[in-house]
C-alpha cells in the first residue's frame, strides 16, 4: 500500500491573513521609528557634551572635550554617581526579592482580602511623589530620629518600587496553569522544588521586567530622594541643584559615560549569557561516561 | 526537564554567575569613584550644606593638602527646602549657607545656628567693613554668618528686540512681548516682583489689599509669559536662541549670552526697586566639627580665592580685597560690570529675599493664576 | 488520583493529605517585608502628612497645631485647583492611550515575530535611556521642539513651515509629547511581559475555526492579556498625575500640571497646605479606582484552579 500524494500539513494551506506581510512590516517600522524616536534627545544629550559653550543647548558653538577633562576632576559629581549607582544596585535587588515573594502570596491565598491588598500597593504609585518625600523627611527626621543617608534614599525608593514589581509579577503569576505545579507535585517534587524549577523560570520575565523598571525607577529618582537625601548626593540631585546658576555640560558629559558604561555592561552581559546558554547545552549533550 | 525542554538549574546558575560578575564589576567602578571621592583623611571633615557655587574643587583639594581638612558637601537648592530639612536634621551638619533674610528671620530664631565673632576671623578683614556691620546679621551674641556673595535680581533685554530701552518691571507686563518672557519658577518670587512692579516696598508681607493689586498685575503677565525656568541655564538658553527677549535672573547673565553665541543684551535694575539676596556660611548649632570651620574660612576665604571663584562662577562677592587682585589680573571691567564696588549702595535699595506673612497666600495666588 | 501522564491527564489539585498542610503563618511570612514597608514606610508618615495638613504654616514656617480646615476648603475655593485636577486627568488618559497604543505594537511585534533572545535585547535597547538623567533628556527635548530647535530646522528646511512654529512646545501639546516618550516603554516592559507568555498558535486555530483575524484579536487575545493591559494602563496614567518636573519645563506658563500646584507649596516651605491639596488628589483617584474596580480584577478570564 502507498500513497503517492505527499501529505501537506493544514498549516501550511490554512488560509492566512491578506494583511500578514504589510502587518509585520508595519510593526517593523514603528519598531524602528519608536528607537529613532527615543534616542533622539538621548543623541542631543550626547552632541551638547562636546559643545564649547558652558550652556547645554544649541547653537553648537564648538567642538571640545573639556567637560569630560572638568569632570573627571569633579568629586562631587563623581560621588554623586557612584552613590546613584549603588542605590540602584541595592534597591533593584531588594524590591525584586521582596515584590516576588509578597507576590506568590497575594496571588496564591496567603491574604484575606486581596484585592483590598493589591489596591493598597498601588498607592505608593498614585500618590504625588513629593508627598511621600515630605511624609518620610518628617518621619525620619521628627518620629524615627534617623539621620538621612543613603540607607534612608533606599528605604524611601522601595516604597515605589516594590509595589511595581509586586504588581507586574502578579499579574503574570494570575493565570499561571497551576496543573504544571500539580504534575510536578505527582511526579514527587517538594513545593520548594515545584517553585524553583517550574514556577521562578516560568514567570523569570515577569521578575526581570520588576527588577530592571527597579533600576529605571531608582537611578534617575529625584522627587522622594531629594527629600531623604543625606549628606551623600545622587545624581539627580546634585543636577537639581545646579539651580542658581545653572548646570555645565560636564552633567552632560556623566549622562554619556554612564549610557556607553551601561550599553557595554548589557553588551558584556548578553554575550556571557549566551555563552553560559552554549556551555550548559553542550555539558548536558555530552555522553554520560 | 520542564515544559520549555533545557535543564534549568545549571543555566540559571551560570545565569546568575554572569550577572554576579556584571555585579561585581560595577561595585569595582563604584569603589574606584568612592577612592576618587575622598577617601579618610585625618585632621577632620566638616559637613556643608551650600550651593555649587561657593567652592571650588581645586581650591578644597588645597585646603585639603595643606591643612587636611576635607569638605563633605552636600547640595542645597533652595532655602525654603534647605530651611525645611535644616530643622529636621541638624545634628548632621557643620556649616549651611543661606540668603539674608533667612538667616536672622528663620534659621537664628529657630535657634538652628551659632552667631560668633566675626572679627576673630583675620580673612574678615579683607571684606568690605559694612559686610561685617548688616544689621540684620548682627546680634548681640554675635554676627550670624561668613558674608560671601550677593546679587540683586534684575532684568535682561535683547537690545535689538526690546525698544524703548525699559528700566521698570512694567515692561513684564506690556502686551508687545507676548510669549516673549520667561521668569524663574520660583511662585513667591514672582509674586513679589509684581509686588514691586505695583510700587510696594515689603513684598515678602503683603496685605490682602496689595495681594489683590498684584493679582492683576499677575493677570497681565501670564499671557506675557513663555515658560518658567528650572534654572538659570534655562532662561540664558532662551535669550540665546531668541526664544524669549526679557528675563529675570542674578546677575552675569550678558557674559553667559555671549558665551553661548547669543545675542547682545543689556540688564538694568528695575527702577521700582527690586528683591535680592546676600548669602553667608552659617555655623550650624551642634554640629559635629565645627572646630574645623575657623581654620577652613581662614584658608577658603582668601582674596585670591574669591577672585578665582569670581572668574568661575559670575557673581559679586563682599571680598574689598579679591577686587584688588581682580584689577592687578585685569579683571577690572569684568568686576566693575558687576558691580563689585557698589555693593553697599544697591543692597540698601534691595528688598531681601525671605520668609513672610504673606507666603502661604501668595502660593496660592499663583496658583489660582497660573493653574488651569 | 488518575494519573496517567499522556495527553488527556487527570490531574487534581493536592488534598489536605497529599499536599501537607502549611501553617497560614508560614504562608504568609514572605509577605511581610512588602508589607512592613507598606505600612511603616507609606502609611504611617502619610498619617503624620495628615494631621499636618489639618494644621497650617506660620510666619517663619513652622507648623502651628491649629486644626483648622482652611487648606481643604481652599481646594474647592480656589477652583484653580479642580480644573487642574481635570485638565491633568484628561492629558493623562491622552498619554495613557497613546501610550497603551503604542507600546502594544512594540509589544506584540517583540512578542510574536522576534526570538526570545533578540526581544530581551530589543527591551533593553528600549529602557536604558531612562538611565540618564531625565532632566537632560527634558533639556534635550526643549532644543528638539523649540523655536530654533531640529524640528522646526527640518520642517522648515522641508518648505512646510515658513517660520518657526511654537506649536509643539510650552504647551500641552509639548507635555503630551515629552510624557509619552518617557512612560511609553514602561508600557511596553508591562506589555511584553503579558503577550510574552501567549501562546500565539492559538490565533492560527481560531482562524482555523472560522474567525476572521481581528475578531480572533479580539476574542481570543485581548481577554487573556488583559491583566497586562490594564498593569500597563495604571503604570503610565497615574505616575502622571503625580507628574511636575515636564510640565514645569516643556509646558509653558499655561501648562502647569496639578502636581505642580502641590510642588509650589512643598518648595516653599507649606508642608500643612501642600498636604491638604496631596490629598485631595490621592483621595479622588482612589475613588477613581474603587468606583472601576470591576475593570482592574486582573483574575484570569478562564478562573483557573
Amino acid at each position: 500500500m502507498s500513497t503517492p500524494v505527499a501529505s501537506v500539513d493544514p498549516l501550511e494551506t490554512m488560509p492566512v491573513s491578506p494583511y500578514a506581510g504589510v502587518t509585520r512590516w508595519t510593526l517593523r517600522l514603528w519598531f524602528a521609528a519608536l528607537v529613532a524616536f527615543l534616542y533622539l534627545p538621548i543623541a542631543f544629550m550626547i552632541i551638547f557634551s562636546f559643545d564649547e559653550g558652558a550652556t547645554p543647548g544649541l547653537p553648537i558653538t564648538g567642538f571640545t572635550l573639556r567637560w569630560y577633562d572638568e569632570m573627571l576632576g569633579n568629586r562631587q559629581l563623581l560621588r554623586a554617581l557612584a552613590n546613584s549607582v549603588t542605590v540602584a544596585a541595592v534597591v533593584a535587588v531588594l524590591s525584586t526579592i521582596i515584590g516576588t515573594m509578597a507576590a506568590f502570596v497575594l496571588v496564591r491565598g496567603g491574604i484575606r482580602y486581596p484585592s483590598v491588598t493589591r489596591i493598597a500597593f498601588t498607592l505608593p504609585i498614585m500618590v504625588p511623589g513629593v508627598l511621600i518625600g515630605v511624609s518620610l523627611l518628617i518621619f525620619f527626621a521628627r518620629a524615627a530620629d534617623i539621620p538621612l543617608s543613603l540607607a534612608t534614599v533606599t528605604a524611601g525608593q522601595l516604597v515605589v518600587t516594590v509595589p511595581f514589581v509586586l504588581l507586574i509579577v502578579a499579574s503574570r503569576l494570575q493565570g499561571f496553569d497551576r496543573r504544571l505545579e500539580w504534575a510536578a507535585a505527582d511526579l514527587g517534587a517538594t513545593p520548594r522544588q515545584t517553585i524553583r524549577h517550574i514556577v521562578l523560570p516560568l514567570i523569570a520575565p515577569a521578575i526581570l521586567a520588576g527588577a530592571l523598571i527597579s533600576v529605571t525607577l531608582s537611578i534617575d529618582e529625584f522627587v522622594i530622594t531629594w527629600f531623604t537625601v543625606g549628606n551623600q548626593p545622587t545624581l539627580p540631585t546634585y543636577i537639581y541643584t545646579r539651580v542658581k546658576f545653572g548646570v555645565t555640560p560636564e552633567v552632560n558629559a556623566v549622562a554619556t559615560v554612564m549610557l556607553v558604561a551601561t550599553l557595554l555592561i548589557f553588551a558584556i552581559a548578553t554575550v556571557a549569557l549566551g555563552r553560559a546558554r552554549r556551555w550548559s547545552r553542550r555539558a548536558r549533550l555530552a555522553p554520560r561516561a | 526537564m520542564n515544559a520549555h525542554g533545557y535543564d534549568l538549574s545549571r543555566r540559571r546558575f551560570l545565569q546568575a554567575s554572569a550577572l554576579a560578575g556584571v555585579a561585581v564589576g560595577m561595585g569595582g567602578i563604584t569603589a574606584a569613584c568612592n577612592a576618587i571621592g575622598g577617601g579618610a583623611v585625618q585632621g577632620g571633615t566638616f559637613n556643608w550644606m551650600t550651593w555649587g557655587d561657593h567652592y571650588i574643587d581645586e581650591q578644597l583639594k588645597a585646603i585639603e593638602a595643606s591643612d587636611k581638612i576635607v569638605a563633605n558637601i552636600s547640595e542645597l537648592a533652595g532655602n525654603a527646602e534647605g530651611f525645611a530639612k535644616v530643622k529636621e536634621v541638624k545634628g548632621q551638619l557643620d556649616m549651611i549657607s543661606g540668603d539674608a533674610l533667612w538667616v536672622p528671620d528663620a534659621y537664628f530664631a529657630e535657634g538652628l545656628i551659632v552667631p560668633f565673632d566675626i572679627n576673630e576671623l583675620k580673612v574678615s578683614q579683607q571684606l568690605y567693613p559694612f559686610a561685617r556691620q548688616f544689621e540684620i546679621w548682627t546680634k548681640p551674641e554675635g554676627y550670624l554668618g561668613y558674608p560671601f556673595g550677593w546679587s540683586p535680581i534684575s532684568i535682561y533685554y535683547n537690545a535689538a528686540e526690546v525698544s524703548p530701552a525699559p528700566d521698570s518691571w512694567q515692561v513684564l507686563l506690556d502686551p508687545k512681548y507676548k510669549g516673549r518672557i520667561v521668569v524663574e519658577n520660583q511662585p513667591e518670587e514672582i509674586v513679589a516682583y509684581m509686588g514691586k512692579a505695583a510700587g510696594f516696598d515689603d513684598v515678602y508681607n503683603m496685605t490682602d489689599d496689595q495681594l489683590a493689586t498684584v493679582k492683576g498685575l499677575l493677570e497681565q503677565l501670564k499671557p506675557n509669559v513663555l515658560r518658567f525656568a528650572q534654572q538659570a541655564t534655562d532662561s540664558v538658553n532662551a535669550m540665546i536662541s531668541g526664544e524669549a527677549w526679557l528675563i529675570t535672573g542674578n546677575f552675569g547673565n550678558e557674559d553667559r549670552v555671549k558665551d553661548g553665541g547669543g545675542p547682545e543684551i543689556k540688564g538694568y535694575i528695575p527702577k521700582e526697586g527690586t528683591v535680592g539676596w546676600m548669602d553667608a556660611e552659617m555655623i550650624v548649632k551642634d554640629g559635629a566639627n565645627t572646630s574645623l570651620l575657623f581654620p577652613y574660612l581662614e584658608k577658603a576665604e582668601q582674596a585670591e580665592n574669591i577672585a578665582a571663584n569670581f572668574i568661575k562662577h559670575g557673581r559679586p562677592l563682599f571680598s574689598e580685597k579679591a577686587y584688588q587682585v581682580l584689577v592687578d589680573q585685569g579683571e577690572k571691567d569684568r568686576a566693575d560690570r558687576y558691580r563689585w564696588t557698589e555693593s553697599e549702595a544697591i543692597l540698601s535699595q534691595t528688598t531681601l529675599k525671605g520668609p513672610g506673612t504673606s507666603t502661604a497666600k501668595s502660593i496660592q495666588l499663583f496658583n489660582e493664576i497660573f493653574g488651569a | 488520583m488518575t494519573t496517567r501522564v499522556v495527553g488527556g491527564a487527570t490531574l487534581a489539585p493536592p488534598t489536605a493529605a497529599s499536599g501537607g498542610r502549611i501553617s497560614s503563618l508560614r504562608r504568609f511570612a514572605p509577605f511581610i517585608p512588602a508589607g512592613l514597608i507598606l505600612v511603616g514606610l507609606f502609611f504611617v508618615p502619610l498619617a503624620v502628612m495628615l494631621v499636618f495638613s489639618f494644621w497650617s504654616t506660620g510666619a517663619n514656617l513652622d507648623v502651628i497645631p491649629v486644626w483648622t480646615l482652611e487648606n481643604y476648603a481652599n481646594f474647592f475655593e480656589n477652583t484653580t485647583y479642580v480644573r487642574t485636577l481635570f485638565k491633568t486627568l484628561v492629558i493623562g488618559a491622552g498619554v495613557t492611550l497613546v501610550s497603551l497604543v503604542g507600546a502594544f505594537a512594540v509589544a506584540y511585534f517583540l512578542a510574536r515575530y522576534v526570538s526570545r533572545r533578540w526581544a530581551r535585547v530589543a527591551l533593553l535597547i528600549i529602557i536604558v535611556p531612562f538611565w540618564t538623567s531625565y532632566l537632560l533628556r527634558v533639556y534635550s527635548w526643549q532644543a528638539i521642539l523649540g523655536e530654533r530647535g531640529a524640528l522646526n530646522q527640518v520642517l522648515m528646511g522641508l518648505g512646510l513651515i515658513s517660520e518657526p512654529s511654537r506649536l509643539f512646545v510650552y504647551n500641552d501639546i509639548g507635555t503630551f509629547i515629552v510624557l509619552t516618550y518617557v512612560y511609553l516603554p514602561f508600557a511596553a516592559l508591562v506589555l511584553y511581559a503579558s503577550l510574552e507568555r501567549f501562546d500565539f498558535t492559538q490565533l492560527t486555530a481560531a482562524q482555523d475555526l472560522g474567525a476572521r483575524p481581528h475578531q480572533a484579536f479580539r476574542h481570543v487575545l485581548l481577554p487573556q492579556i488583559r491583566p497586562g493591559l490594564i498593569t500597563a494602563a495604571i503604570f503610565v496614567f497615574i505616575p502622571i498625575l503625580g507628574e511636575f518636573l515636564t510640565p514645569s519645563m516643556v509646558g509653558g506658563a499655561g501648562g502647569l500640571l496639578i502636581a505642580n500646584l502641590v510642588a509650589n507649596f512643598f518648595k516653599n516651605a507649606l508642608i500643612p497646605e501642600g498636604a491638604a491639596v496631596g490629598f485631595m488628589i490621592a483621595a479622588f483617584v482612589l475613588v477613581l479606582l474603587i468606583a472601576f474596580r470591576r475593570y482592574l480584577r486582573v483574575e484570569d478570564v478562564y478562573a483557573r484552579g
